[in-house]
């Protein structure tokens, strides 16, 4: 099979095999990727993110549904932690999902964080690249259940929505500090719950603080609050009818390529880094790290040597 | 490369129509995540066609059906043929349950490659799916 051809033609299996080596590190996936990146940068990338248990995955499972009434073909990443101890993960997002698994117009792929903290896996770039590259018009990307400074979402979709609900409690300090200034939407789920007029006001207040602060800059979209109760389908429409809007913003204001294009350079940028640091501690010099154990030369010492060395190693 | 490490084993793990002993696919679910495994969970009330399709998306190495309202003999065939037609009659696929002895051929001749009846210890489980990700992994290298 030539997963390149098939996945640009739409074959399942095809884009599923090459999402499995790009989380896997394979070489096979990067040889895919390189192939297939011309044909990206159409999919609108849309981040559903929020505490655990909020109910994203049952927001996406909604959002899908309205998403294929609106005739646009869907995928879906989700995300979920894997063991810090282990490597091994329980993938459940899908278990909400479950009435789209027939339709072939949807495609929903479970990723393990794999020991990445920010709330996505380090291969979810690259999974929504290959979505792009099937032809899907749009990829919800949900992350793990997040506390405050676990916003990688933010610099990958083109879209944030920031799923909160009633009773957080200290929680909602969390959501303010991090989240708050991130997301593009915000959706409060569980609205038939008690406490929802509270949540309600504390969201509307903080989306107020932030206009003021953000007053002087050119950011002219002001974050729109909405109400869902995604078990029973209520105010599903409303926040697609939103995240459409933000994207039509977004392309009027040139915001969408530029936005993919950021995306694009830092992760080549990212990419790099990695490759240098593994190959930064492969090549230290076991006799400068012993030294540093023994207290005969200081980290910031023994760093400048090693980077020198690495430098020196490769001929530059 | 590549080792079991970078490369952990994908299993999807479901329960097929009315069934809702949910007890020992919850087990095997926690027994093989502390091994290491990445746990695709689908959830209850699932046709063949839908774990099919799942197992595709997801690609997995592993499709685990927990089965103990009897059913067996029907769908675990008819599962294992969809996904040989769907390119992906690769994946091992594996039973657990309440299973007679008497329908393990059948299911066998169909192309269930193991099946783990009550009071299996889940350590078997997880030597036997690490023994067979062992050989796959060296396969591909
Ligand atoms: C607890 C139980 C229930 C509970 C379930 C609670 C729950 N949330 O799970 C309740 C009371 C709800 C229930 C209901 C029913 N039950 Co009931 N139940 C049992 C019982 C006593 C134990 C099952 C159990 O949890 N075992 C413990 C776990 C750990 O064992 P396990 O599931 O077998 O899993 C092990 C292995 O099989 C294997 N394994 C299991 N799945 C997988 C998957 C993979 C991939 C792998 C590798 C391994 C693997 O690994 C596990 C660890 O060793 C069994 C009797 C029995 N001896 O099995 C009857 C039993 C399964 N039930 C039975 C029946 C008939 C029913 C009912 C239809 C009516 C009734 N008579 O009560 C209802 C309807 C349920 C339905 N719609 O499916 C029959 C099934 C008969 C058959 N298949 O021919 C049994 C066998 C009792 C009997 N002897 O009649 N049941
Ligand atoms: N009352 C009520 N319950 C809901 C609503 N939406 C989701 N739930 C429930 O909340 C629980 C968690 O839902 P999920 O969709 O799994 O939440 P999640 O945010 O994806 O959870 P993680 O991925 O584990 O962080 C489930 O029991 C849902 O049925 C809602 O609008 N109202
Ligand atoms: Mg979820």
């Amino acid at each position: 099979m030539d997963v390149a051809k098939e996945l640009l033609s739409g074959t399942i299996l095809a884009g599923a095999r090459a999402i499995r080596w790009l989380d896997d590190g394979d070489p096979r996936g990067a040889r895919t990727l390189a192939e297939i990146f011309p044909h990206t940068g159409n999919a609108h990338i849309i981040g559903i993110t929020g505490p655990p248990g909020a109910g994203k995955s049952t927001l996406v499972n909604a959002l899908i549904s309205e998403q294929r009434r609106r005739g646009r073909r869907v995928g879906v990443i989700a995300i979920d932690p894997s063991s810090p101890f282990t490597g091994g993960a329980i993938l459940g997002d899908r278990v909400r999902m479950g009435k789209h698994t027939l339709d072939p117009d949807v495609f929903i792929r479970s990723i393990g964080t794999r020991g990445q903290a920010g709330g996505l896996a380090r291969s979810t770039h690259d999974a929504c690249l290959i979505l792009d590259a099937m032809g899907y018009d749009l990829v919800l990307v949900e992350t793990v259940g997040v506390g405050q400074d676990e916003i990688d979402v933010v610099a990958l979709a083109h879209t944030t929505v920031i799923v909160g609900v009633p009773g957080l409690g200290d929680e909602i300090q969390a959501v303010k500090a991090g989240l708050m200034e991130a997301g593009d939407l915000f959706v409060i789920n569980k609205a038939d719950r008690d406490g929802y007029e509270d949540t309600y006001r504390q969201f509307e207040l903080m989306l107020h603080l932030r206009a003021e602060s953000k007053a002087l800059s050119s950011d002219d979209w002001s974050p729109p609050l909405l109400r869902a109760v995604a078990v029973k389908d209520e105010g599903i429409a409303e926040i697609v009818d939103a995240i459409d809007q933000h994207k039509a913003m977004l392309q009027n204001t040139g915001e969408f390529g530029l936005r993919s294009a950021q995306r694009e350079r830092e992760q080549a940028l990212t990419l790099t880094c990695t490759e240098i640091m593994r190959s930064i501690r492969q090549s230290a010099d076991p006799a400068i790290l012993s030294a540093v154990e023994k207290r005969e030369i200081d980290p910031y010492s023994a760093s400048q040597l090693l980077i020198k060395n690495w430098q020196e190693g490769r001929g530059t | 490369m590549s080792n079991a490490h970078q490369r952990p084993l994908r299993i999807l793990l479901a329960k097929l129509g009315m069934d809702t002993h949910t007890v020992g696919i919850t087990i095997i679910a926690h027994a093989l995540r502390e091994a290491g495994m990445e746990v695709i969970f689908t959830g209850l009330k699932q046709t063949p066609e839908m774990v099919a399709a799942a197992a595709i998306q997801e690609d997995v190495d592993v499709v685990g059906i927990s089965t103990l309202s009897a059913g067996h003999t029907r769908n675990l065939p008819k599962l294992a043929r969809l996904l040989r037609e769907a390119g992906a009659g690769d994946k091992l696929l594996l039973a657990g349950g309440v299973i007679p002895e008497e329908d393990r051929p059948l299911l066998e001749e169909a192309g269930v490659d193991r099946t783990f009846t009550m009071g299996s210890d889940t350590r078997d489980i997880v030597a036997y799916l690490n023994e067979w990700w062992v050989q796959q992994l060296a396969a591909d290298a």
